[in-house]
């Protein structure tokens, strides 16, 4: 692409003329011009017939400049609302430039007008102009004196013509050419016959006779006299007079005038006319020069002005191209080339633009792909982050919460995510189940100034919850805290599965140490019973009955208990299968007589298939009920059964995957100790009870997936929650 | 649309018409044109005499040149045109050059004919009415002659032969503005 632009650049400048050769072609013609005008305005000069061609010339060559100049002007002032890059530097060097061109020209013309108009009132004066007059007057007073004297001459030849015959009058015309000096003399009629005439060159066979003009003065006046111009510019002086009286016969004189006296008269006479006239033109003159002046001027200073147009423009070309390089770079375009024009300082910048893009772009490229990078490992870390089972809740320096991941959404079950910028006291106030374990969290975050790790046990709506929480304080490397980093996991089912196993193990060994030694203690004592009853005394004999039988229920008492251990203890060999969860509860409860328990169902769905063994969720709902029958004494029992979806996992309803059944009892209900421990084994209010039930309950549920807690906002009596996966939960419609 | 782009408002062209109209209006008032009052044409059997009685006005100006030693030139444009469709094509034309000029030294107007004849006259009025007359200095062979042509006659006043300085002045000031119309007829009349 950029060498594309070069080409392109390179190809116009082979097609345009260079600059320098325009303007100076410019130059010449505008000068050749001037000096053409300057020729024509001398009189003499050939061109002079031309002055007036040459003057339209130039003015039209100054009209086209400033048209060119206008039209420059017009395409800056557009570039400048445009705001086009390099206007503003170009319209600056503009007018720097015609400031400085035109002030020095606009006071030369000034004073060159004034010098001017000064000098051509200096040809004129008073003096002068009266000269002139009396010298024009002088030259005049001599020709009229030679007039007059021609005149006296030409009466007295002829006054001796008169009366003379034409022959006679032939014959004296000679003489007196001679003696009079005249050129030509002649005596012709009244209608313009030649009667005689004689001429000092003999070529002149006819006399120059009078014309119209001459023959109409000559009737008015009856005398004619006027100098008429002769041969080679040579003066003469006519004189016609009238030889008799009654005007038959005119004499006519041609007279030379000296050529010295001739040329003076001349002389006088062109001066006398070339001062009129230098008079009559005295305004002319300085106008037409001042409008000359003017037009040099202006042609010269449009001319100057369009060639810095041209200039400039090439000048500030580069610098253009630089700012639209500079704007491409700061919108983000590293890559943007400029082309190289010149090879002076402006092309040197150009180049060196050129390489620090070149060296942005490579070093933008080197940070984009670092900064990739970084992203990928910050996604990479954010997904490790965001599958850890562990909930992991950064804190800034004001113990605000800044991040958390899905497990803490899930451990805590609050979108914690959702309170960023918030405090952990803040969320505590508008999730009071959690009020105990995150205002400790809050504490411990505000106190410690090291690692932390902390068990914390508190009952959440599911239940008792135990967390193993591990704070770390975060600081900068001036060593100012900066923040924390709370690590928490929900170890409750690592507890509990921990206490199962003890327990298991504590009823396996119960089972294996206790129950072998039962059975020989109790034939023992019914062998006791059957030997010595017969020879102890009756009074003897009813003690050890008693003590007998008292041994054989004790050890049948600790046979059970062994039993249920072992029964607590043993794997389970389920036989899952899918049943409907309604109809499962509706045969267990129908074995209890109404007059002993009374049922309310509230159920959702008559529909909720599950994949359970059915012996053990029968075991479930009998312990639960024997629980509530147990815990009614004195009173009717009263027992409700809820039948609903349950969403766990952060799923929403309509996906939900757990179905969720309660049951509670109208009992005296639980205590808080009794609530945090009543899933335990050997936990029980009962006198007669082996603590077993609920253990193995909880146990069943966590062996099919599914948990149970106690409901701890039911206080009426002991509310039990289960929740199982559930296969299909159908809708009644 | 820039402002500097937008055409002159109508009070300008208005303006500038007036001012024409006032120079124009000056030009006619103070008119000081040439006239042909009087054409004639004679024939002769082999060429057609042209005559014609011309009437010469000097404005003050041209006057005081005149009498300041500026030589006036006129031409006198004859042309035998044959009418056309778009165009006259021109079948015969002379040019008649006649000049005025003053002599100071003998307080004589010189007249200088198309022929080359100076003649000097004592007034300048008489000057003139001898420039009046066109005195049978055209003749066209008769066989350039046809019905359908027309004869056309201009004084022209030659500006250019005025001194430089007055030479761009006279294009614009109605006291140099010396030359007639054209002035044509049909040839058969």
């Amino acid at each position: 692409m950029v060498s594309l632009q070069r080409l392109v650049v390179m190809a116009s400048g082979k097609l345009k003329l260079p600059a320098s050769v325009s303007i100076l072609a410019l130059f010449g013609f505008v000068l050749l011009s001037l000096q053409l005008m300057s020729t024509a305005t001398q009189e003499s000069s050939a061109l002079s017939e031309l002055y007036s061609w040459l003057l339209v010339i130039n003015t039209l060559g100054s009209i086209i400049l400033l048209a060119l100049v206008a039209f420059n002007a017009y395409s800056l002032v557009r570039e400048l609302r445009k705001k086009e890059a390099g206007s503003r530097l170009t319209l600056r060097m503009i007018s720097l430039f015609v400031l400085l061109a035109l002030a020095p020209a606009a006071t030369v013309f000034y004073f060159s007008v004034q010098f001017l108009h000064r000098g051509i009132d200096s040809w004129f004066n008073v003096e002068i102009d009266r000269a002139m007059d009396d010298a024009l007057e002088l030259s005049q007073s001599a020709l009229a004196q030679r007039m007059n004297w021609h005149i006296k001459q030409t009466r007295q030849i002829a006054e001796r013509l008169e009366g003379k015959s034409e022959t006679l009058m032939a014959l004296e015309l000679g003489a007196i050419t001679i003696e009079t000096g005249a050129i030509e003399a002649a005596v012709f009629s009244g209608r313009g016959h030649i009667l005689a005439s004689s001429s000092i060159n003999p070529a002149d066979i006819l006399p120059n006779l009078p014309d119209e003009q001459v023959w109409l003065q000559l009737k008015q006046n009856k005398q004619y006299f006027a100098f008429d111009p002769g041969e080679d510019d040579e003066m003469l002086v006519r004189v016609i007079l009238p030889i008799e009286r009654n005007q038959n016969r005119f004499l006519q004189m041609f007279y030379p005038i000296p050529a010295r006296m001739t040329d003076l008269a001349d002389s006088i006479e062109f001066a006398f006319i070339r001062y009129q006239e230098m008079t009559f033109l005295r305004n002319s003159l300085k106008t037409s020069f001042s409008l000359l002046l003017l037009l040099v001027l202006l042609l010269s200073l449009f001319a100057a002005i369009w060639i810095a147009f041209i200039s400039i423009r090439a000048i500030v070309a580069p610098v253009r191209e630089l700012v639209k390089g500079t704007q491409a770079v700061a919108e983000g375009d590293y890559r943007r080339q400029l082309p190289v024009m010149t090879q002076d300082d402006l092309g040197f910048l150009v180049e060196s633009f050129n390489q620090m893009t070149r060296r942005i772009a490579r070093a933008s490229e080197e940070t984009r792909a670092a900064g990739l990078e970084v992203e990928n490992q910050r996604a990479y870390l954010e997904t490790i982050l965001a599958n850890l089972t562990a909930g992991v809740i950064s804190f800034d320096a004001d113990c605000r919460i800044r991040t958390a991941n899905q497990a803490a959404y899930r451990i805590l079950r609050i979108p914690v995510s959702h309170f960023v910028g918030e405090n952990l006291a803040s969320l505590a106030h508008t999730h009071g189940e959690l009020d105990d374990v995150l205002t400790a969290i809050q504490r411990l975050l505000e106190q410690a100034d090291d690692i932390w790790e902390q068990r914390i046990v508190f009952l959440g709506n599911n239940g008792r919850q135990e967390l193993l929480c591990r704070g770390t304080p975060l600081f900068s490397q001036h060593g100012e805290r900066t923040g924390a980093v709370v690590v928490f996991d929900d170890v409750t089912d690592l507890i509990q599965a921990q206490k199962n196993a003890a327990w298991g193990e504590v009823a396996r060994r119960l089972a294996h140490e206790i129950k072998n030694p039962l059975t020989p203690i109790q034939l023992s004592a019914e062998r006791l019973q059957h030997k010595l009853s017969k020879e102890l005394p009756e009074s003897s004999q009813e003690f050890l009955a008693k003590a007998t039988r008292t041994i054989v229920q004790q050890v049948e008492a600790m046979k059970r208990m062994v039993d249920d251990f072992s029964e607590y203890a043993r794997p389970s060999k389920r036989q899952v299968e899918k049943l409907n969860l309604i109809d499962l509860i509706q045969q267990v409860t129908a074995l209890y007589p109404p007059s002993d328990v009374n049922f309310r169902f509230n159920v959702a769905s008559h529909h909720v298939i599950v994949e359970a063994d059915p012996v053990s969720i029968r075991q479930v709902l009998h312990n639960l009920i024997k629980n509530a029958q147990e815990a009614s004494v004195g009173q009717p029992c009263c027992i409700d059964i809820k039948v609903a979806k349950a969403v766990r996992n952060n799923n929403d309803y309509n996906n939900a995957d757990y179905v969720e059944f309660s049951v509670y009892d109208n009992g005296s209900g639980l205590n808080g100790e009794q609530i945090e421990t009543i899933f335990e084994p050997y936990v029980t209010s009962k006198a007669k009870g082996t603590g077993l039930g609920l253990a193995i309950v909880k146990k069943i549920v966590e062996e099919h997936g599914g948990a149970i807690w106690a409901d701890t906002s039911y206080n009426a009596g002991a509310g039990f929650v289960i929740q199982l996966p559930v296969f299909e939960f159908g809708t009644d419609e | 649309m820039p402002d500097c782009a937008k055409p002159l408002s109508a009070w300008f062209w208005v303006s500038l018409l007036l001012v024409f109209l006032a120079w124009a209006g000056r030009a006619h008032g103070e008119n000081y044109q040439a006239r042909i009052i009087d054409v004639q044409a004679r024939t002769n059997g082999t060429s057609l005499s042209i005559g014609a009685s011309l009437d010469y006005r000097l404005s003050p100006t041209a006057r005081e040149a005149v009498l300041k030693g500026i030589p006036l030139t006129w031409h006198v444009d004859v042309q035998l045109r044959k009418p056309g469709l778009l165009w006259d094509t021109i079948v015969f034309r002379q040019i008649l050059p006649v000049r005025l000029k003053f002599h100071a030294l003998l307080n004589q107007y010189e007249v200088l004919t198309p022929q080359g004849q100076e003649e000097m006259f004592l007034t300048l009025n008489a000057a003139i009415h001898y420039m009046s007359s066109l005195h049978d200095w055209v003749r066209i062979d008769n066989s350039l002659l046809t019905d359908d042509l027309v004869l056309a006659l201009k004084i022209r006043f030659n500006r250019e032969k005025l001194p430089v300085p007055l030479r761009p002045f006279s294009y614009l000031d109605a006291q140099w503005f010396l030359s007639s119309d054209w002035l044509s007829w049909p040839l058969a009349n």
